[in-house]
């Protein structure tokens, strides 16, 4: 990405524009690294061992396996979502408030780009604590085979999908107040019908066909499926329901910045 | 006063620029020639900052065209942006940064290499004098800093025209007098700069040529000495009446066909056309003179446009 150089396009995208912000992001988390390793490493490891440990002691095996190892992939894609919702809802509502956006744009850079960097970044983001957490699964066990590496893809790909969700609500809130529902109304309801604490069979069934619906739930599924590295087709239908949201979210996310910050 | 085409380095003609019912700018046309300062100055919604912004790629026409170095704004938003440094309004500093780090950012995302970046950062503090605010927290600068920061930054890139909107709003004396001498400098320099200001003074300081601006339209342009001599004549009356003749004097000023403005105490009296307004004829009234200024040909400019629309 560094060595895009000032003039490399590809299709009408200016690729200095993407590594420029990615840049700016990584400069801001070299620059905060003791307090972000809290965000990284240290909440989803209370989460992860608290409740795993925690409340496993509590339950007998889930779908069995011990109750921690059960809920490793859905705590690992849930982190990324609110990875992926703070630094692209928050932080971007931050960054069209305090006119950084618009700085950005006063260089060769299109508001589609911008877009497009700040999701680069949020997807860089989950991916690293993705690494953080899965690491300490594995040093617990909870992850145990190799095909377990690859949570890092529904990490990514919640990195994205959430990424352009956040700038979505970024764009649309007025003010921060509004912008919080995307927390609580959004990120917090979606974590808990995601299947990563208990089976999506153990809802009621009138909630079952709206939790598999719901954004997160099929990288969750698709994040299980790399850890018990029990893989089947289903997992590719998630996958690819995971792209269409992308697919759908991008366009409207690039669009809405636009009009927000282009008048 | 002549000009060739190809010194023009911003062209607009009939710049116009609609949001919804509202005209923020109403059918501009001026240029800025190669290496000069030129001024729009308003007041606070005369359509300044909305003309800036066109100029900057960053909004874009509703009618109009418009050239920056001979690039169309309207086509090739983007590649305006190359040869252009812009300040906006707001300095919009990053603060989850330091201030080099701000400069570095904006350098690398506008095309330099990391390493020019670092160097040229390096220069563009020095030249700025804010070398040893490079690793400040933005939040810790004072108002002036943060404003020839926000200038610095659109120095990274070493661009021949700066557009830079309303550069020492809010700032207090030392900060304003700190941002023009470092203009003054760019400007020696060779550089052209566009900008906007609501301060007369400020206007006649540093602009070679200025447009006045009211109500989204262009009511006066020409060198801040032409437009005082024009508009205001080479000096203004000021008259003291009591309540009880106010009256009389204002019919007598207003028959004799001169501009006025009617503040309280005073009645500001201006000629045009270099002249001085000649009162003798009004008796029992105290006059004094004072030279023109800018001020005097905005506020008649402005009042006589306002009495047009209405």
């Amino acid at each position: 990405m560094m060595a895009a150089t000032a003039s490399t396009y590809i299709a009408g995208v200016r690729l200095r524009s993407i590594a420029g912000i990615w840049y700016r992001h990584f400069l801001v988390l070299r620059r905060n690294l003791l307090t972000s390793i809290s965000w990284y490493f240290v909440e989803p490891f209370v989460i992860l061992v608290a409740i795993g440990i925690g409340v496993g002691t509590l339950v007998n095996d889930v779908q069995g396996v011990p109750y921690a190892r059960f809920i490793t992939p859905g705590v690992i894609v849930g982190s990324a979502m609110f990875h992926a919702v703070f630094e692209c809802a928050w932080g971007g509502f931050m960054r069209i408030q305090k006119g950084v956006y618009e700085t950005t744009l006063t260089a060769p850079v299109s508001t589609r780009e911008v877009a497009m960097g700040d999701i680069f970044w949020s997807m860089t983001r989950t991916i690293v604590t993705a690494v953080c957490i899965g690491t300490v699964a594995a040093a617990f066990g909870w992850i145990d085979n190799l095909s377990g590496v690859g949570v890092l893809l529904p990490a990514a790909l919640v990195g994205v999908q959430f990424g352009a969700l956040g700038l979505i609500f970024a764009a649309l809130s007025p003010n921060v107040h509004i912008l919080s529902l995307t927390f609580t109304v959004v990120a917090s309801p979606l974590y808990f019908l995601s299947g990563a604490f208990f089976p999506i069979s153990s809802m009621p069934d009138w909630v079952e066909p709206l939790a598999w619906a719901a954004p997160l739930t099929p990288s969750v599924h698709l994040a299980r499926g790399f850890v018990t590295g029990d893989l089947a087709m289903s997992h590719l239908f998630a996958g690819l329901y995971v792209v269409a949201w992308i697919a759908v979210l991008f366009p409207i996310a690039a669009t809405l910045l636009h009009r927000r910050l282009v008048k | 006063m002549k000009t060739k085409s190809d010194d023009s380095v911003i062209r607009a003609t009939d710049l116009t620029k609609r949001f919804g019912e509202i005209v923020a700018v109403d059918g501009v046309s001026f240029q800025v020639k190669k290496g000069e300062t030129y001024g729009l100055l308003g007041p606070n919604g005369a359509g300044k900052t909305t003309t800036m912004r066109m100029i900057s790629g960053l909004s874009p026409l509703t009618a109009g065209k418009l050239t920056v170095a001979g690039i169309d704004v309207t086509s090739q938003a983007r590649e305006v942006r190359n040869v252009l440094g812009v300040v906006t309004q707001e300095d919009g500093l990053d603060t989850d940064l330091d201030a080099k780090s701000n400069l570095i950012v904006y350098g690398y995302t506008a095309g330099l290499s990391r390493a020019d970046a670092e160097k040229r950062a390096d220069a563009v503090l020095m030249f700025f004098d804010l070398t040893d605010k490079a690793h400040e927290e933005i939040d810790y600068l004072s108002g002036g800093m943060k404003r020839r920061l926000a200038i610095a930054r659109a120095f990274m890139t070493s661009p021949r025209v700066i557009v830079l909107d309303e550069p020492t709003t809010g700032l207090d004396p030392q900060g304003r007098n700190r941002v023009w001498q470092e203009l003054e400098t760019m400007k020696q320099g060779g550089v052209t700069i566009l900008m906007s200001t609501h301060y007369m003074d400020e206007a006649a300081a540093l602009c070679d040529r200025l447009a006045i601006m009211h109500h989204g339209r262009i009511l006066a342009e020409g060198t801040p000495d032409e437009l005082v001599n024009r508009h205001a004549g080479s000096e203004v009356a000021q008259v003291r009446v009591s309540n009880g003749v106010r009256r009389d004097v204002v019919d007598w000023i207003g028959d004799a066909g001169f501009d006025y403005r009617d503040a309280g105490a005073v009645i500001t009296v201006t000629s045009r056309n270099g002249a001085r307004p000649d009162l003798s004829g009004l008796a029992g009234v105290r006059v004094s003179y004072r030279p023109s200024n800018l001020e005097d040909v905005f506020l008649t400019m402005a009042g006589r446009g306002l009495t047009d629309d209405e």
